[in-house]
């Protein structure tokens, strides 16, 4: 083993000083190494081929290094300030015909117009956030079980990715206290990126988008929620739609509720095919409190669905996965 | 959660088709992800009276019976006297049983979903014809035993269908526990049957039994100590009773009936003790625990004392299913004397595990914190009916009516006898719930119109306490089981649900005419998305977080992102601190797919630990805007300009102006780790003054890491620096002149290590003060390899707002420039 050591040294002094060090992995120092290996004792083959192992892994190490410095030493400046190389043509963009945007966001400003012009106001949502936004400010208490349908991430310091688009609403519901109290009301979206714990396949992600709206005056009513959702769907869709609701239970509505729409006849649906869109319900009066706004004078409605959904039924995209792959040949389809 | 109809119509009385109750079901109370249907596969099952048993020749264990179906099997072979010949290898077949038979032609429950199902023929065994089989309760996929075939044990005429006995004609909801977290009723069969009445419009009387808080226990037969029970903290436990029972033989088994009760919806059937505990679980949602009396005295010192605590630091319990677990003060604990014996709520101790030499019993009924146990159910991975129940929150008033049934039950079923009176420690008794109600706000909350009289009855159908208080205020009181209804808005979702939330019609809101705007940020990204894409480039979106091995490729350090620390895949282990990284990620796999050279962006958030919190105290979130071009043919030029055009392109038009500068040593941003800093520029808006960021090619190791095509660059800058800049600068209009223009091209010659942007500022920097509309712009860079210069021609125009310009006004403008320029860069103009 000693003798080991001794060529350990001795291979990362010529790596250091050579011009072309991955030649030294053929030197037959190095490679005598290995052939030595069927020679040994088989008591000692085990410890002598360890010690050969460890000692690829440094000189290789080295190896990598010293061509990194070599090839550091070839970078040649530029003149960052001119528009295009010495003695080149004008640089050219590529074709316009190729460039896409993404169906997601392409989507999302959709969806975002539809209710800018319906009066709500629109937030992107945080990407890290705090229990109190994600859990504590929407009644789920500490160890509440609803919690567990979240299944959320944690960073080390405790910090939440969202699970939902509702991290959002104590925030909304803070901001427009003053207007409402004016005799307004409060109308927002927030909308982005959302993550569940889950593992990844065709119909399951940990990263997705959705938007959430919430609506608050002295008179919101659950009939009005119904209403506002029908109208954006109907105007989301261009067509007039049969909605029905099933019972679900959030914690920060009460009542709370599923709701779905006959599915639309430009996605090819026959009467009597629902599709499920999103949750929604009565702003839970825990929920207006924990914006200080007083629930004895004011009610208000929230909802959330995600947005993949309504991009998978519109283009019959049958893979979840491809939103985040990064692949042109899927980015590609959709022209803008 | 499986819900039996067949035991829902024990408690409700309907009978309308399948598909209309489920969809009733989905719209009141709670959706059914799946039905599963029994009949098919009990539908040839009969019961069979075993006539004539006797050992088959030639056997050492077969036994040739004849069996009497009641005639009812057609195109079957008989004897004289009508009954079939089956041969049976079960010890416990004997003549005068009732068996359960599966005729020729009809197939093995057991195997029904298998892809190829057993069928039934007559076959022929050793010379002797078999027709079909006598089954076990494995074989007909009721339980899982295979000692012997199955004992009927009620006395019915033979030839009767077994579905029909025991109620196998039935459908099984599947409903997932999460849907109905709010409501620990209705995890007992009771509690869902009540919910089914009211929806179906039909009364319900919760049984007697259950409805009694305060029951008798029958009589003791046996004078042992009452059991002494000490709840330690109030918190852990509201509400905690124990009473032992003495002579449950352990091999007594339950009513075949309840067996097959408690395996259709997921329980497994061990003896009657254990199935009276699931099955009342099952029945009220109130789990129920037995342990082995004399054990738990010896534990304890002589005498039952059981005590409710916390866990203590380092503690060890191992549980019935063999597992050791470590338990810590956020657990509650039930233990006999000093010794834990049980994780309350999720799993009994196996240090007083029932077993065939136990003689008496002490059973428990209680309820326990539900946080607690829900933190238990965490840590330790324990999701048992017993505890998915007890974590919904069941009422400490449930414990004792099922604790008096579980004596009862026990009694008959396992012939135990109640040795001791039943302990009750009582910690801490919930407040009564009243709730004042009236139509008014019900109907505000909804929009819809009831009357005070539709809504009590709609409240007293599903059992509430209803008084009219006035004319228009109810005075409500929710029974019991309703631990979920705490505020007037329970009882509007208990009006709304029940009577149907379809039945509101969709109204809008009455809202004012003021139009909302897209934020300026918003608008901000649209535009910018939209340019990129004119440009040619393909939008991407990755995940945030990604692997450290992603960061380390693209030199960046994982220290400075959050970190997940629960993810259950490892290439989620970080915070993404920049968007480049997970470009690079995707460049390769595209460029092997064919595509030549292709730009990709993203414009998303990204998140550093240096960036530290924001005034809500959480981490600040950058916007950024990233974008790689890349490009499989060898160039000879830079890679560089590439980039720097598709941000200069972004820049102009939205009216910004760039400086790029280069930079003297690699900055040491996380932003910038990707880059290699001798071909890439540090990027300021000159009007503004705002920094944005990087452009520039990759380092050697980056590129190698992501295996990028040999022409490869891009930019990442900050999106908000970008709409700041924005609102700094606005587009700059200059009116248009009447008079045509005129244009000169200038070639300096220049040292090669001038920068073009020395040149071109210094040209604008002459022009600045003259009244001409002036233009420069680049023209050809061209440098001799073999030479100390280059040339750099620019185009000036030139243009007056007084009249058409004279070749004197022209050259005397050019010599201005010329001077500046020359005199700043030493050029000579060629």
């Amino acid at each position: 083993m000693q003798g080991i050591a001794q060529i350990q040294d001795d291979l990362l002094k010529r790596v250091g000083e050579s011009q072309d060090p991955r030649a030294v992995l053929k030197d037959p120092e190095y490679r005598g190494l290995y052939s030595k290996i069927s020679s040994l004792d088989p008591s000692e083959r085990g410890a002598y081929g360890k010690a050969v192992n460890d000692l690829k892994i440094v000189v290789e190490a080295a190896i990598e290094e010293r061509v990194s410095q070599l090839e550091d030493l070839t970078v040649e400046t530029i003149d960052v300030t001119a528009p295009w190389d010495d003695n080149a043509a004008q640089v050219e963009l590529l074709r316009t015909e190729q460039g896409t945007q993404h169906p997601l966001t392409k989507e999302m400003e959709v969806v975002i117009d539809i209710f800018t012009r319906m009066g709500f106001a629109a937030y992107e949502s945080r990407q890290i956030d705090d229990d109190f936004h994600m859990f504590g400010s929407l009644n789920f208490p500490e160890n509440h079980p609803a919690r567990d349908g979240y299944d959320t991430f944690r960073t080390e310091e405790g910090f939440i990715p969202p699970a939902h688009t509702s991290t959002m609403q104590n925030r909304i519901l803070k901001e427009g206290k003053a207007k409402l109290e004016a005799g307004g009301q409060i109308a927002g979206i927030s909308y982005g990126r959302v993550f569940r714990n889950e593992d990844v396949d065709a119909t399951h992600e940990h990263t997705f988008y959705q938007c959430e709206g919430v609506f608050v005056s002295e008179t919101a009513n659950l009939s009005e929620m119904l209403g506002t959702l029908r109208s954006f769907f109907e105007v989301y869709y261009g067509q007039k739609l049969k909605i029905k609701t099933q019972p679900g239970y959030f914690p920060f509505v009460e009542p709370g509720l599923e709701f779905a729409i006959e599915k639309p006849a430009s996605l090819g649906g026959k009467p009597g095919e629902w599709l499920e869109m999103l949750g929604c319900g009565m702003i839970h009066p825990n929920v207006l409190r924990a914006a200080d706004i007083d629930p004895t004078k004011y009610r208000g409605f929230a909802w959330g669905g995600g947005i993949e959904r309504l991009v998978m039924l519109k283009y019959g995209i049958e893979d979840l996965r491809h939103f985040e792959s990064g692949k042109l040949a899927f980015l590609r389809k959709f022209v803008s | 959660m499986i819900v039996s109809v067949n035991w829902l119509k024990k408690f409700v009385d309907f009978d309308l088709p399948i598909d209309e109750l489920t969809t009733l079901i989905g719209a009141r109370l709670v959706e059914i992800e799946k039905v599963v249907d029994l009949t098919p596969k009990y539908k040839d099952v009969l019961i069979v009276r075993v006539v004539e048993c006797a050992p088959l020749e030639g056997t050492d264990h077969l036994n040739l019976t004849k069996i009497d179906d009641g005639g009812v099997v057609e195109g079957v072979e008989r004897d004289d006297k009508g009954l079939v010949q089956v041969v049976c290898g079960a010890p416990n077949v004997h003549a005068d049983m009732l068996a359960a038979w599966l005729p020729p032609t009809s197939t093995v429950p057991e195997s029904y979903n298998d892809s190829e199902p057993f069928v039934l023929t007559a076959k022929n065994l050793r010379g002797t014809v078999s027709n079909g089989m006598l089954a076990s309760a494995k074989e007909l996929d009721l339980f899982d035993d295979h000692t012997g075939i199955l004992e009927i044990d009620k006395e019915v005429p033979a030839g009767s269908s077994l579905a029909t006995v025991y109620g196998l004609d039935d459908y099984l909801l599947d409903i997932e526990n999460k849907s109905l977290t709010h409501r620990p009723d209705t995890f007992g069969i009771i509690g869902f049957a009540r919910e089914v009445a009211a929806i179906l419009g039909k009364t319900f009387v919760t049984p007697e039994w259950l409805a009694n808080t305060e029951p008798t226990y029958g009589d003791k037969n046996g004078d042992i100590a009452t059991p002494k029970i000490t709840i330690e903290d109030p918190s852990l436990s509201a509400k905690y009773l124990s009473v032992v029972l003495s002579g449950a033989s352990a091999d007594r088994h339950s009513p075949l009936e309840i067996q097959t009760l408690l395996s259709r919806v997921g329980v497994r059937p061990i003896n009657a003790v254990v199935d009276v505990t699931n099955y009342l679980m099952m029945l009220t949602g109130q789990p129920l625990h037995a342990f082995d009396y004399d054990k738990l005295v010896a534990l304890s010192g002589g005498e039952a004392d059981i005590r409710v605590r916390v866990g203590k630091d380092k503690e060890l319990l191992e549980l019935l299913d063999g597992r050791t677990v470590e338990l810590t003060p956020d657990d509650i604990v039930i233990a006999a004397g000093e010794t834990a014996i049980g994780l309350a709520g999720a799993m009994g101790g196996a240090n007083t595990v029932i077993d065939k030499d136990t003689k008496n019993i002490i059973i428990e009924s209680a309820t326990f914190n539900l946080y607690k146990l829900r933190s238990t159910q965490m840590r330790h991975g324990i999701f048992s009916e017993a505890i998915t129940r007890f974590t919904k929150g069941q009422p400490a008033d449930l414990a004792a009516p099922v604790l008096a049934d579980a004596v009862e039950l026990i009694e008959q079923w396992a012939g135990a006898k109640r040795v001791s009176d039943v302990a009750v420690s009582v910690s801490e008794s919930p407040a009564p719930v009243n709730l004042n109600i009236s139509a008014e706000f019900i109907n505000a909350v909804l929009g819809t119109s009831y009357s005070l009289k539709d809504i009590r009855s709609t409240l007293e159908s599903v059992e509430f306490a209803v008084v009219e208080k006035s004319a228009t205020e109810l005075f409500v009181a929710p029974p019991y089981w309703r631990a979920d209804i705490h505020i007037p808005e329970d009882i509007v979702e208990e009006i709304g649900r029940i009577k149907g939330f379809d039945e509101i019609a969709p109204t809008l809101a009455t809202r004012d005419f003021t139009a909302v705007r897209p934020s300026g940020f918003d608008e901000l990204r649209q535009q910018v998305r939209r340019l990129l894409v004119r440009a040619g480039a393909n939008e991407v979106l990755t995940y945030s977080f990604v692997h450290g091995d992603l960061m380390k490729k693209a030199g960046q350090s994982v220290e400075g992102s959050y970190q997940i620390i629960n993810s259950i895949s490892p290439d989620l282990q970080y915070y993404r601190q920049s968007l480049t990284p997970s470009l690079l990620n995707v460049v390769n796999s595209n460029a092997k797919q064919g595509y030549e050279q292709f730009a990709l962006f993203e414009l998303n958030k990204t998140h550093q630990k240096i960036r530290g919190l924001d005034e809500e105290q959480v981490p600040i979130e950058d916007t950024l805007l990233a974008l790689t071009i890349t490009s499989r043919k060898t160039k000879k030029t830079a890679a560089y300009y590439d980039a720097k055009k598709y941000l200069d392109y972004v820049a102009d038009m939205l009216g910004l102006e760039l400086e790029y500068s280069a930079m003297e040593t690699a900055p040491g941003y996380s932003i910038s780790a990707p880059f290699e800093y001798r071909r890439s520029a540090m990027v300021k808006e000159k009007n503004s003054g705002v920094y944005l960021g990087i452009v520039g090619e990759y380092t050697n190791t980056t590129s190698r890491a992501f295996k990028l095509p040999v022409s490869s660059a891009g930019f990442e800058i900050d999106a908000h620096g970008l709409y700041e800049a924005t609102l700094k600068t606005g587009h700059t209009y200059s009116p248009l002149s009447r008079f045509p223009g005129t244009s000169r091209d200038i070639c300096f010659q220049v040292n090669k290590n001038i920068s073009y942007d020395s040149i071109m500022s210094a040209a604008k920097t002459a022009i600045k003060n003259t009244e001409l509309l002036v233009d420069v712009t680049p023209l050809d860079i061209y440098q001799d390899a073999t030479l100390e210069t280059k040339n750099v021609t620019i185009r000036v125009q030139l243009t007056s707002y007084q009249k058409t310009l004279a070749s004197s006004d022209v050259d005397e403008t050019i010599a201005v420039i010329v001077g500046v320029v020359t005199e700043k860069t030493h050029a000579t103009v060629l």
